[in-house]
Formats: C-alpha cells, structure tokens, sequence
C-alpha cells in the first residue's frame, strides 16, 4: 500500500480566512489532502469545520487564503466549475433530489449531464444520447455496488436517511471524482448502512480520491481517516495520526474547556 | 341563446383555452420544472401583447384615438415573433436581477412588487401604450384568406392556436425530458447540491427564464389578435395567480396535466360563469371569482402542495435497463430490512427532510 | 428650481411618514416570524376602511387612527395566528407560506370589493392652513402625520431597547434558536410581534386614508410595494433601518415626480426595488437571505 502523504498533494488549502462580519470562522487554515488520503477533520461545534468544507467546495467565497487543485488555483472559482475539475461534496443535511427517483439522481451528476448546453440537451442529440448511455451504465453499476437497485425508480424523497446518504455518495461517484468532501456522513444512517458506508469510504480513497471528512463520531474519524486534524475556534490545533492527535494536550483542553 | 352567438362563444373559449394553455406551460417550465416563483409572469404576457398590437396598429395619428409608441404595420407571423422576442428580451432583463440566488420568498415577492409597479407605470404613463385604457383597434390577421367578421375566421384562428399549442407542447416536453430538463428539476430541488455536480444553477434559470418569457409572449400575441384589444385591467398579478393555481389543480411539472388544470380554472371556473345569469353589480361575479380562486389556492397548497396530479416518474427503463420486477421480496429485503428501515426515517426526518 | 425640489422634499418626508408607518410594522413582523406576509397589505385597507366607517357613524378626527390600529392587530391576529401559524404547522416551506398569504391577500382583498360594491370612497378630513419651514409646505393635518410616525418610531425604539420585552424581541430577530436556547418564550415574544406590526399597518392605513381622503378593497395592495421596498432596503427587522429607507423612497419618488411628472414617480420605486435586489437578497453569505427557519 501506498503510504499517504507521500504523493503530491491534491488539494491544497493556504492560510485560509472565512468571515462572517466581524466573526472569523475560519481562521488562517492551512492544510493539505493526498490522492488516496482521507483527512479527517474534528472539533467542537462552531469550531470552522463546515466553513472550511463550503470553502473548499466553492459554496463560501473565502476572505482570504488560496485553495488549490492539482496546483491550479481554484479559490475564486464557483462550485459548478470546481465541480467539473472533480471535486463533489456531500452536505449535513443530505441534498438528494427529492422528486428525482434514484437513478435519475444518479443520471443529473453523470459527466456532461449537468445541462450546461441547451443547444447540446436538446438540438446536438446524438452526443448527448451517447453521454447519456454511458452515464445510465455508470449508474447502473453503482445502483449494484450499493445494492440499492430495488429503489432504482423510488423518488428520493421516500428514502430512508441512510438510503439518502447512499444515493448522495453515489452521485458523487458518477462523477470520478478526484476530491470527495464529506460532511458528518454518517449522521442519521441506520447502524447496518453506517458500517457499509465506512467500508465504501476507504474503498474509494483506496481507487486514488483524496477524502476530505468532517465526522463527530470519533469512532468513525478512527476507522476511515489516515490523518486527522482538530479544529477549535477557527484554527488548527493538532494535526497528525488518530492517535497522536488525541494525546495532544491542546486537543483535551478544547474538548473539555 | 342563438345558435350563432353560441358557436361565436364556443370559438372564443377554445381560443382562451389555448392561449391559456400556453402560459401555463410558459410558467410550469419556470416554476413546474425549476422551482421560480415568477409572479410577475403576466407581465411577460402583456410585453407580447403589447408589443404585437402596436406593430400592426400603425403609426399614430390625430384620429386613431389612442396614445402608443413605435406605430408601425408589419405582417401577422413578423409581429407574432416580435411578441416572442418581446417576452423573452424583457424575461432577460428582469432575469439578471431576480434570478440571483435567494430565498425562495425573496424572489417571489421581487417578482410580485414587479408585476404591481410595472402595471402602475403602465397606468400612469399613458404615452406608452394609452394608460388604462390600452389598446384597442387591432386588426384581426389573416384577413384575405378567411372573412374576419365571421365565425369562420374565429374556428380558423382556434385551429391556429391549437396548432401552434402542438408545437409548444413538443418543445416543452423535448426540453423538459433532456438532461437539461433533469438538471433544472435537480436545481429546484436542491441547489447548492446541484451547483456542487456540475450544474451552473444561475444559467439554468436564466435559461428557463427567458424561455418562458418567449412562450408568455407569444400567448399575449396570439391574444391580442383574437380579441383586438388589450389594457392594463388584463394583466394584474392576479391573472398569473389564477395560472399559478391551474398549474398546481392540473400538476407541477407535468405538461399533460397542466391541460386538464387549466381546463378546470380557466374555462369551467372563469368561462362558464359568464354563461349563466348575473346578479348583483356588474363586477360583482368576477369578484367573487377571485375569491374562490384565492380560497382554491389555499387548500391545493394545504392538501398537495406539489400538485394534485404528480409528476411522471421517469422509469430506469427509459434508458435500456432491464424493468424491474415488482414485489420481489428477496430484492426488497436486501436493500431495507424494514424495521430498520422505519428506524432510519425518523432519523432521516430530522436530518433530511427540511427542504420542501 | 430649487425652489422645487425643496419643495418636494417637503412632500416626501410626508410620504415617508406614511411608509415607515407601515414599513417599520412589516419590518418588524418578518424580522421575527421570517414569514413574508403579503397579506400585510390588506390590513392596511382594512385600517382604511375602519376609519372610513366610523366617520360614518360620527367618530371624527383622529381617534380614527385608534380604531384603525384595534382592526389591524384583530385582522393581523386572524391571518398570522389562524392561517399562516395552520400552514406553517404543516411543514410548509417559505415559498408556501408566501403563497399562502398572497391567497389570503387574494380572498380579503376581493370580498371587501364585492361587499362594497367596487366603489371608492371618500373621507373628509379637515386638513388645517398651509404652514411653510426652510421653503417646504406642510398642512397642519400633515404636520401631525409627521408626528404620528415620529412618535411610532420613538415609542418602538424606546421599547426594543429600554424594555425587556424589546430586548427579547431584537434577540429573537437576530438568532431565533438562541434565543430559545437562553430561555426565551419565543412563541410570546412573537405574539408582541403580530400585536404590535398588526397595530402599526392599521395606523398606516388609517393615516394613508386621512392624507390621500380616498379608500378602495385595492389601497393597501396599491401602497404594499413601497412599503416592502422600504422594509428590505432597510433590513429585516431593523426598525430604525425601515425609516431611513422610508425617507429615502419618499424624497426619491417625489423628487422624481417633479423633475419628470408624476408618472415617472413609479419608475423611481422601480429603480428603488431595483437597488434593493442588488443590495440585499445577493449575497450567499447573507444571514437573513438563507435563513429558513419559521417561527410563528
């Protein structure tokens, strides 16, 4: 195996600033994720974590800082573009599309599907048809992988939560993508499908993604995360293995004030 | 009532029906399809209106009784096209302010206030298209083939329209089943998520936008020709209420359906009262009618607020997968063990379901 | 030319005063319950209406605006506590609920036109002697609008800052889920809130119909978009915040008047509603712009 850390990096954060008014939330960040790497990033509540993530997935404009991709600077561009160089994220609240059924939620993060061109959706059928074939194949093969066949054609809304955080994973994946955000993804899954999704984040880290990963349950942070990195009032605290990071005498003084 | 001034209301209302029609498309694409609650969508109906009458009323003179801009006489199909481009030119502008990322309130009242200050301009400044009393005058179209003063001319327009609804209807379904369409319906239902695949959410809207706003104008086109006359009274935001409720009595995001809602509101609701006997003070049923319309509104939203009929699901089989076979209890069981299951929604509910 | 535009400065800070009325209520009413009430509008016919009808019956002058402000807390009570509070239990969203109260602007507006019969009606109103100030005109009966909203305004601030009560309103404003976690009654705190917006769209409607001496079922829907103009500009909630931008709308619209005609005075709120969408609702981080929590 492959040891982390020692590829270049993929994405890389600098010295990052987010601010809400006079509140800085995140607070010169500076961290960096492997391809194959998962980094997983803890801390209290209010600590910067889900700025940070929103940051690096382009839904904040950050204050201040550099984000970037495969060395290509991507701090000012907005998410779809980031989306496109193969960054995808999953929310806290699972995003799926709730009156697409799961394949189709599925099809709409295909690559090319994102309807970017009305001329190609609609008049430049051929190709489309083409894009359109591979990305139902894709997604037939993840509906597979994931066992989720059965919903193939329920409307996402009708799902439970943990079915939900399957269908958000799997979208990503339609994608390849290069980068994979996850925001508490285990939070709200049933304990059979929590244990599915863990084993399916270390396999996709495994194919070569590198895994950026906000998770309170520190159990979980444990079993995927290569790296870990404490969060508290916008700053990090610690950095290191799961083990180092948790003897760290900062890290116990966040935690228990 | 006569046999002709029958067959004269039966074209008037398949004429109404159709255009109505139209604008219900016109605005399911932009609120059916991608989630924008465009209350200000008459406004892109009166452009067309508009815009259609003053190119063939001709240029203003001392006799023609009534006040517009940029009088001219340009064919039947140039002016209806002009209306298209109207709708579509005035959606592009509004569209740069009002489809900016925002709550959803948000752009729904900015829309509302437009369509109320638009139509206070209109009213105050009669120089543009002669205050409230509007338009009147325009000549019926297509006059050398078929006698205009004749029934004969009124069933020959309803076929048009009808003909012109077709096309429409094929144009709308094409977009909304491409993967265009499926990205718009993805946005409405979570942008941020949509914006995070790939999908450029604010030119997706945009696009719809317009699009609609061509389909709107072409309706107020298509209107204006058949009843000759078009004023402000035509167009309060009231009017995309009434569209907005056949929308949601027939089905959000579903084409077919919005024919059957708007059958329902517009013709047996609206039409078919001036049928019957009036009472009380000229004014008085219409009133009334909005009464109910706004009461109509209020239980489709607390009964089904995501239409009465739902949106058609897009089976996996559309895209060469084998079908699926129902009730296959082993399948079912592997994917949810349903106690498990019930677990999960609960716990999904807290964390999942906030968004409509 | 100067002379003018003093001159219709004057008549904007009346107009303003009129708008604050109304705009500090929905200000205040949206800022706390994050519901877009449209509805606001018919209220302030309703106001209109009241003092007409007890002109009728003989009470003149200005308890009007008394009676005024007793239907707008009993009409706004009915819509917020007995329609929206039923759709917002219900697990609406905020596009609903703005529809929902657009179909109740819909069904009031339309049954006072037909109960009364699509008429407008006028209102008499001694206005008292032409008063002149740094070369503005004012009536005496203007001068006293000036007052009523000077004094609303005081009073409200007096209130969201000197009272315990106030200070509860502006932290629910600000952070409803705070505020509950520090042991808030929210749910009271925003019954004040209906009250008190409740009272102040009665007033406006009252002091609209005792400046303009007309009322129609449509007054209130006519006069709504200055007013929510002035509430977004001036920022949710912020009361101060709603009658700068009132006086800003005000002077803009009856500068513009005089320079152009009055017809372009609807272009300046045009222009007025167009500034606010680049200003406000823009920006993602925006607090309010992305909050969704309803609190009823």
């Amino acid at each position: 195996m492959l040891a982390p850390g020692d590829l270049r990096p993929l994405v890389e954060v600098c010295d990052l600033v987010v601010s809400y008014g006079a509140v800085r939330a995140v607070d010169g960040v500076t961290i960096s994720v492997a391809p194959g790497e998962v980094l997983g990033i803890v801390g209290p509540n209010g600590a910067g974590k889900s700025s940070l993530l929103a940051a690096v997935g382009g839904q904040l404009r950050p204050t201040s800082g550099q984000i970037r991709l495969d060395g290509v600077d991507v701090t000012k561009l907005p998410p779809h573009r980031r989306a496109r160089r193969g960054v995808v994220r999953t929310f806290q609240d699972t995003s799926e599309f709730g009156r697409l059924t799961v394949f189709e939620n599925l099809l709409v993060a295909g690559l090319g599907m994102h309807g970017a061109s009305l001329y190609a959706a609609t008049v430049g059928a051929r190709a489309q048809a083409r894009r359109t074939a591979t990305a139902a194949e894709r997604a037939a093969e993840l509906l597979a992988r994931f066992e989720l066949e059965p919903m193939r054609d329920t409307y996402a809304m009708e799902l439970s939560g943990g079915q939900r955080r399957l269908v958000e994973v799997m979208r990503g994946l339609m994608r390849e993508p290069k980068l994979m955000l996850l925001d508490e993804p285990t939070v709200g899954v049933a304990p059979h499908l929590s244990e599915q999704l863990r084993r399916e984040y270390r396999r996709i880290a495994a194919s070569g993604v590198a895994v950026l990963m906000i998770e309170h349950v520190l159990e979980v942070v444990e079993e995927v995360s290569d790296r870990v990195v404490v969060m508290d009032n916008g700053s990090v605290i610690a950095e290191g293995t799961y083990d180092q990071v948790m003897q760290s005498q900062a890290v116990r003084e966040a935690y228990l004030g | 009532m006569s046999f002709s001034s029958l067959d004269f209301y039966l074209a008037t209302v398949v004429v109404i029906f159709g255009v109505d029609v139209l604008s219900a498309w016109g605005l399911n694409l932009q609120y059916g399809y991608a989630g924008i609650p465009n209350f200000s969508f008459i406004v892109f109906q009166a452009a067309g209106a508009y815009t259609a009458a003053i190119l063939t009323l001709g240029p203003m003179t001392a006799t023609s009784g009534q006040t517009y801009v940029a009088g001219t006489h340009v064919p039947f199909p140039v002016a209806l096209l002009a209306a298209v481009a109207a709708g579509a030119a005035l959606s592009a502008v509004i569209g740069v302010f009002a489809m900016k990322r925002m709550r959803a309130d948000y752009q729904a009242a900015i829309l509302l206030i437009l369509a109320l200050i638009l139509n206070q301009f209109i009213v105050t400044d009669t120089s543009l298209f002669n205050g409230t009393s509007g338009l009147a005058n325009v000549s019926r179209p297509l006059g050398s083939l078929v006698n205009p003063s004749t029934t004969g001319w009124q069933w020959a327009y309803a076929a048009l329209v009808w003909a012109i609804c077709a096309v429409v209807l094929f144009a709308v379904q094409r977009l909304s089943r491409s993967s265009w369409g499926r990205a718009l319906r993805a946005q409405r239902d979570h942008d941020a998520a949509a914006a995070a695949l790939g999908c450029n959410v604010v030119a997706l809207k945009m696009q719809v936008f317009v699009i609609g706003g061509a389909i709107a104008g072409l309706s107020g086109g298509l209107l204006v020709f058949y009843l000759q006359a078009f004023n402000t009274a035509s167009w309060g935001y009231e009017e995309t209420l009434a569209i907005f409720v056949s929308i949601l009595i027939g089905g959000v995001a579903n084409n077919w359906g919005v024919i059957l809602g708007t059958f329902l509101v517009q013709i047996v609701f609206v039409e078919v009262p001036n049928l019957l006997p009036q009472f009380g003070y000229i004014g008085l049923v219409d009133a009334l009618e909005w009464v109910v319309i706004g009461l109509l509104w209020m239980a489709a939203i607390a009964l089904r607020p995501q239409g009465v009929i739902p949106e058609r699901r897009v089976r996996a089989e559309r895209f060469g997968l084998p079908a699926l076979r129902r009730a296959l209890p082993a399948a079912t069981a592997a994917a949810a063990p349903g106690q498990q299951g019930a677990h999960e929604e609960r716990l999904g509910a807290t964390g999942g379901a906030s968004r409509r | 030319m100067s002379s003018v535009v003093v001159e219709s400065i004057g008549f904007g800070i009346v107009d303003a005063s009129i708008i604050s009325i109304g705009a500090m209520g929905f200000s205040l009413q949206f800022g706390l319950t994050n519901v877009f009430n449209i509805a606001y509008g018919t209220v302030l016919t309703l106001g209109a209406f009241a003092a007409y009808l007890a002109e009728q019956w003989g009470v003149v002058g200005w308890y009007d605006v008394l009676i005024g402000a007793g239907v707008g807390v009993i009409a706004t009570w009915l819509i917020g506590k007995g329609i929206l509070a039923t759709f917002a239990r219900r697990n609406l969203g905020l596009f609903e609920l703005i529809t929902v109260s657009l179909a109740v602007e819909l069904v009031v507006q339309y049954s006072v036109d037909a109960a009364d019969g699509e008429q407008l009606f006028s209102y008499s109103f001694d206005q008292g002697r032409a008063l002149r100030f740094l070369g503005m005109v004012f009536t005496v009966t203007e001068v006293e609008i000036i007052g009523v909203a000077v004094g609303a305004f005081v009073l409200l601030e007096c209130l969201l800052r000197l009272t315990k009560t106030g200070k509860a309103l502006r932290a629910v404003a600000e952070e409803p889920r705070l505020a509950r976690a520090c042991g808030i009654p929210t749910s009271r705190i925003v019954n004040v809130a209906w009250v008190l917006s409740g009272a102040l769209a009665g007033v406006a409607g009252v002091v609209y119909i005792i400046n303009s001496l007309t009322v129609s079922a449509f007054t209130g829907t006519d006069f709504l978009p200055l007013l929510l103009a002035a509430a977004i500009l001036g920022r949710a909630g912020s009361v101060s915040g709603a009658v700068v931008a009132s006086l800003a709308i005000g002077i803009a619209t009856q500068l513009v008047a005089a320079v152009g005609g009055t017809g372009y005075s609807t272009i300046a709120g045009f222009g007025i509603l167009v500034l606010v969408l680049l200003a406000r609702p823009g920006g993602v981080t925006s607090g309010l712009a992305l909050k969704t929590e309803v609190t009823l």
